[in-house]
């Protein structure tokens, strides 16, 4: 419907010319004012169907002939009309009534088109020139639409990279924590065990003192001693203190030993945070590898053995916290890649070109069509709901903005490399210079 | 005095079991174990009540282990402790780990104590040896309760029900299921956790209780490790199968679960080693108790 109406409203109202008329009436109504905006005009059959269009133009060629006017003046228009003009209809659609009259419109611009209606009966004109500038109203419409669009796109880019942080977030929390039921579940039933074994020492304790009471106490009759060493004798057997020495002393270790465990995890979750230190600092890769596998140790122990061969590495200045999400993708991608018990293997090392990080591992690998796409946004091998597919796009960019690269090398069955490469400061310097 | 209950505790943290040991030696004779593996060996060597295993460790995992260790001895009670919440885990440990308890990491000592309590109980029970059993008892039909209106596990159900010449009874919604249960002796149970938008958990864990030999599949698009832990806890269900169904899966469910209906109703009622916990939660303990008085004839006709 709009559609219809887009041309109506293009259509101007020009009375239809009888191809008997003369050419010489035909100029006449060329001069008059109201069809001044006119570049022709319709010719139609005794049933209002379209015939063609005289241009003013042929008439104009017609006019500046020698004689041209008095020996053709009377002639009916019939003669010298385009029988094949551009006709339209009204319930075309604007671009395809563009789209029609741009293929048929010849060089130089000579003639209107007719519009006609569903029956095929005339109904006015239309000019070129409306055409075009509906044609751009209708172009500026869809770029508005269109920068909509745009602005739409870039902030759902901005919630999914918002919600992949959140994923791998949320993972990490999850996995420190359930890491953290571990430490929690002996050290929570030690400090029961503690106040339950060291229950019968006070009570011995308590029954020394009534012994020694009544030993320092010259009215304590012979009976009363008696039942009191033989109180303090039971308590004594009851508390076993020489058997009950070597458990409290494991206890007690046992405990703080998971308490420094918990405060690891803690401090470890801060360092991997890093919420609270500046964006760029010196920062040494291998502190952040480290705090990655701490975070990630739960993920990987029951896939596999790490192997950590850490290179002595220049600091660099980078955003430790987006490195660290580098590093626990890689991590856990690895460690999802394996079947049954593997191997992962990280090394750093610094050359010329820079500071390397490698992680490889033993797992399945992947196909060359699956290489070339990893780093794709929304390329994902998991089951849906499992991968955003955007964590190793994320990884991509942010090794990017550090002036990095980040390469793959896979082989099905073998398993699969990452080398993350950055920049040192020289030669970042150097590049800016340069 | 009879032999101790044994307890094997498995985990790869050296400390979780020496806490262990120290609160369980003075009641049980603790046995521990930091490698799977070793304890697999060790359960094939001596014998072995209740067995307690960690989820993640090195050498495989605990409903890895719990499923091997139910091949070699089946009647160890097998329970798993975990401080991971880990839904494919938990689900494996049910549908083949066939555990009596899931607990987690850091746990309740009097619920520990508890736990341990009942399951070496049902352990000492279980020293009975089981009756012989003649083999034409083993291919009766049996009576199986769906309680799903979707048609992919009546495809599933009717079709296992047809082969095996069993009786198939559906119900709409709660109500009948009751009705169902009071005139019926039902032997297996499929159900949804919503049937006709009614929460079938209650009649889950009531069933657990009044009807210690039936046995209940469910199979359910809900996937939350909280909700599968009081089920294994509190109903005492026998397989826990994610929607969409795996047909293969579903029919190895209801063959094994047929095969161990067929077992128990030739056993005696104490051997039956089906013993759930009374629900935490005080709505459902109420609704739990209404039902158990809906169900009060069937009871009675139990004990008669």
């Amino acid at each position: 419907m709009s559609h219809a109406r887009a041309l109506q409203s293009l259509m101007r109202v020009v009375t239809p010319l009888a191809a008997s008329m003369s050419i010489n009436e035909v100029a006449d109504l060329f001069l008059a004012a109201e069809h001044r905006a006119f570049l022709s005009l319709p010719v139609v059959d005794e049933n209002n169907r379209p015939l063609g269009l005289v241009s003013r133009a042929t008439l104009q060629d017609i006019f500046m002939q020698r004689f041209g006017r008095d020996l053709r003046g009377r002639h009916p228009v019939g003669e010298v009309m385009n029988e094949a003009p551009l006709i339209v209809s009204l319930e075309a659609g604007l671009e395809e009534a563009a789209k029609q009259v741009t293929a048929q419109l010849q060089y130089p611009i000579t003639e209107d088109f007719i519009l006609i209606d569903a029956q095929g009966e005339y109904c006015g004109l239309g000019t070129v020139l409306d055409l075009l500038k509906a044609m751009e109203a209708r172009v500026a419409q869809r770029n508005r639409v269109l920068r909509q669009a745009l602005v739409d796109l870039k902030e759902s880019q901005a919630q999914l990279l918002q919600s992949e942080k959140m994923a791998s977030l949320g993972q990490m929390v999850a996995g420190v924590a359930h890491e953290l039921n571990t430490p929690l579940g002996y050290v929570k039933n030690n400090v029961q065990l503690l106040r339950e074994l060291s229950e019968p020492l006070f009570e011995l304790a308590a029954a020394q003192a009534r012994l020694g009471q009544c030993l320092n106490d010259p009215d304590c009759d012979e009976a009363s001693l008696s039942q009191a060493l033989h109180a303090a004798e039971q308590a004594r057997q009851q508390a076993a203190p020489e058997l009950l020495a070597e458990d409290l002393k494991q206890l007690y270790g046992d405990t703080l030993y998971g308490l420094e465990q918990i405060a690891e995890l803690v401090i470890g979750l801060k360092d991997f945070a890093r919420l609270d230190r500046a964006m760029s600092e010196e920062v040494d890769l291998n502190d952040c590898i480290r705090s990655a596998l701490l975070i990630a140790r739960n993920h990987i122990k029951d896939k596999a053995e790490v192997v950590q061969q850490l290179g002595e590495l220049p600091r660099i200045a980078c955003a430790p916290s987006q490195i660290n999400q580098v590093l626990l993708n890689l991590l856990t991608n690895a460690a999802q890649a394996i079947d049954g018990m593997g191997r992962i293997q990280i090394r750093s090392w610094a050359d010329a070109q820079g500071i390397h990080v490698s992680l490889q591992d033993n797992g399945r690998g992947m196909p060359p069509e699956v290489m070339v796409k990893i780093f794709d946004p929304f390329f994902t091998t998991k089951p849906v709901g499992q991968g955003t597919g955007l964590g190793l796009s994320i990884s991509y960019k942010i090794v990017q903005d550090h002036g990095g690269q980040i390469r793959v090398a896979s082989e099905p069955g073998r398993g699969t490399r990452f080398l993350i490469s950055l920049p040192l400061p020289a030669t970042v310097a150097m590049k800016r210079s340069a | 005095m009879s032999a101790p209950v044994r307890i094997m505790f498995v985990d790869d943290e050296e400390r979780i079991l020496r806490s262990l040991a120290l609160q369980f030696r003075r009641h049980y004779e603790v046995l521990t174990e930091s490698d799977p593996l070793r304890a697999l060996q060790r359960l094939r060597e001596e014998h072995v009540d209740v067995l307690v295993s960690d989820q993640r460790m090195p050498q495989m995992s605990g409903a890895q282990l719990l499923a091997e260790a139910r091949e070699i001895v089946p009647n160890t009670l097998r329970i798993l402790l975990t401080g991971y919440s880990d839904l494919d885990a938990a689900v494996d440990a049910v549908n083949n780990g066939g555990i009596f308890r899931y607990l987690t990491k850091p746990w309740d000592q009097q619920e520990m104590a508890f736990t341990l309590r009942q399951a070496a109980e049902l352990a000492v029970r279980q020293t009975q040896p089981l009756q012989a059993v003649a083999s034409e008892k083993l291919s009766a039909p049996l009576t199986l309760l769906l309680l799903d209106d979707e048609p992919g596990t009546l495809g599933v159900v009717g079709e296992f029900c047809v082969a095996g010449g069993h009786n198939l009874l559906r119900a709409r919604n709660l109500a009948e299921a009751m009705l169902m249960l009071n005139n019926e002796t039902v032997d297996i149970l499929v159900s949804d956790l919503k049937l006709a938008g009614e929460d079938t958990a209650p009649l889950l864990k009531t069933l657990a209780q009044a009807h210690p030999r039936l046995l209940s599949l469910v199979v359910t698009p809900f996937q939350d490790t909280q909700a599968l832990l009081r089920l294994v806890n509190e109903a005492q269900i026998f397989r826990y199968l994610p929607k969409p169904i795996r047909r293969g899966l579903f029919e190895k469910g209801l063959k094994a679960a047929a095969e161990q209906a067929l077992i128990w109703r030739t056993q005696p009622q104490p051997l039956v080693s089906r013993l759930a916990e009374v629900p935490r939660d005080e709505r459902e303990q109420e609704k739990v108790g209404s039902l158990m008085g809906m169900l009060g004839r069937l009871r009675e006709r139990l004990i008669a």
